[in-house]
């Protein structure tokens, strides 16, 4: 375990590829040789990456080419199948590590939302500080008020769910993840599943995050976000990263013909 | 008539000790279901299959056959639950058993992202189960647990055959007393009938009660 620590510390010296330079500090998220096999099905095929702190990746690519399966393997969602992943020098691949330790630092934000439907939005948010960190319920509560004003819904903290629109409800389930101070957040396709009316004010929690210097991955289909806001655009095709770089390089002139079609299809 | 309103107040005694087994074993039968449905959902092989073996050895038997071995099974073997104990036992094992599976399907009705919502947040296994899963799962298999325990009832009419004197018993002692079995039994389920009409008039209302939440 030591050695392969060091291994990958070792690598962390030379860095990724020079596309990310935000105050040039380490990688907060490093990727080594990453497979994931369902059964037969190979939905990664050694992915190498990482993201540096305070970095904003977006990861495309056309449905079932593995994003989200690489994205829920960060915090160990899906179980790698071989290979090594570190975040923040943890190797969470590691079946000795801590695993509840880790995710604790990691919010993640799903599709389906997945608030939970029998709690208020303050419980909902409220709820991990209280039984992980072992918060006071007065100071778990202040700090969900704060969050839940942060995501402009500081009106809905008596709510249930199901009397949240989608949009509030995703909104709720970032402030969720937040509540829990993580280093880095991941997005799953976190608009996807809304009324197109409502995506903008998603992304603009998003965005706000962004620019306070949270490190995010996203898998998402929103191309103006990532144009706007992303440090990073990673092109993943069939459980490859077929290209990266900068969102106005990737936009403007993607080098690969698979990352050309699919850009085709998503930008009218 | 007035056969019956003489057996009434014994019939009445024996539908207290009835209401009396049912109730206890209901509510052990539960704990132990609850238990053994978390444990049939778990992905550790021992666990998951000792749930499995006691759900099949439970409903692949005769409750009849099951209130004999607690009675007289075990009592050959010097271990006297007495006849309250023995007609409890066996019927919250049973019982146990069915709502275990009833709890199972409860939480696997939930959906999975609940239970990864819970553990991306850092919550263990445990903590997920206890505050996110299984608050859920109980309100939705209220009904189902309900008819399970309306089962229960009936069903204890079964230990009459090792002489305890809850309902059906009170009944035979009076029809071999009496030679009317036609009256006696029929106000023996008359009283069986008020008791489950009353249990599922109340499942009836908390899953109205339910549903509007």
């Amino acid at each position: 375990m030591i050695s392969s620590r060091r291994k990958a510390e070792e690598e962390n010296i030379f860095g990724s590829n020079g596309a990310s330079p935000k105050n040039g500090s380490s990688e907060m998220i490093s990727v080594r040789n990453l497979h994931k096999k369902f059964g037969d099905l190979h939905v990664l095929k050694d992915i190498n990456n990482g993201v540096k702190q305070g970095e904003v990746v977006v990861v495309i690519g056309p449905s079932g080419s593995g994003k989200s399966t690489l994205l829920r393997c960060l915090n160990q969602l899906e179980e790698a199948t071989s290979g090594e992943i570190y975040i923040n020098g943890v190797p969470v691949t590691d079946p000795k590590t801590d695993l509840n330790k880790v995710r604790q630092k990691i919010g993640m934000v799903f599709q389906q939302f997945n608030l939970f439907p029998h709690k208020t939005a303050l419980e909902n948010v409220t709820l991990a500080p209280t039984e992980v960190l072992g918060l006071p319920k007065t100071q778990a509560e202040q700090i969900a008020y704060d969050l839940l004003e942060k995501v402009g819904l500081s009106d809905k903290a008596h709510s249930y769910p199901s009397q949240l629109s989608g949009g509030q409800q995703q909104r709720v389930a970032i402030a969720r993840a937040l509540a829990m101070r993580p280093d880095i957040m991941l997005f799953d396709e976190p608009t996807s599943a809304l009324d197109p009316e409502m995506i903008q004010e998603v992304l603009e929690v998003m965005k706000n995050l962004a620019r306070e210097g949270m490190t995010m991955v996203v898998v998402t289909h929103e191309m103006g976000f990532a144009r706007e806001v992303c440090d990073r655009v990673i092109f993943m095709d069939e459980g490859i990263v077929v290209e990266e770089g900068r969102p106005e390089e990737i936009f403007t002139q993607p080098r690969h013909d698979r990352t050309k079609l699919f850009l085709s299809k998503v930008i009218h | 008539m007035d056969l019956i309103i003489a057996a009434l107040p014994s019939l009445l005694k024996g539908a207290v000790v009835t209401l009396e087994i049912t109730s206890i074993s209901v509510l052990i039968g539960t704990l132990l279901g609850t238990l053994t449905g978390i444990a049939k959902v778990s992905k550790k092989r021992l666990v998951n299959g000792a749930a499995s073996t006691y759900i099949e050895i439970i409903r692949g038997t005769p409750l009849l056959l099951q209130i004999y071995f607690f009675y007289f099974g075990l009592g050959y073997l010097q271990v006297d639950l007495g006849k309250y104990g023995a007609a409890i036992i066996a019927l919250a094992v049973n019982c146990g058993a069915y709502t275990a599976e009833i709890v199972r399907a409860g939480i696997q009705a939930i959906p999975r992202g609940q239970m990864e919502a819970a553990r991306s947040l850092g919550m263990t296994y445990s903590q997920s189960m206890r505050k996110v899963i299984l608050p859920q799962a109980f309100k939705q298999i209220i009904p189902p647990m309900v008819n399970e325990y309306t089962a229960i009832l009936k069903d204890s009419s079964l230990v009459s055959v090792i002489a305890l004197s809850e309902l059906t018993r009170t009944g035979q002692v009076w029809v071999t007393r009496t030679f009317r079995p036609f009256e006696i039994f029929g106000a023996v389920g008359a009283i069986y009938l008020v008791m489950t009409f009353i249990l599922s008039r109340l499942a009836g209302r908390l899953e109205r009660r339910l549903k509007t939440e």
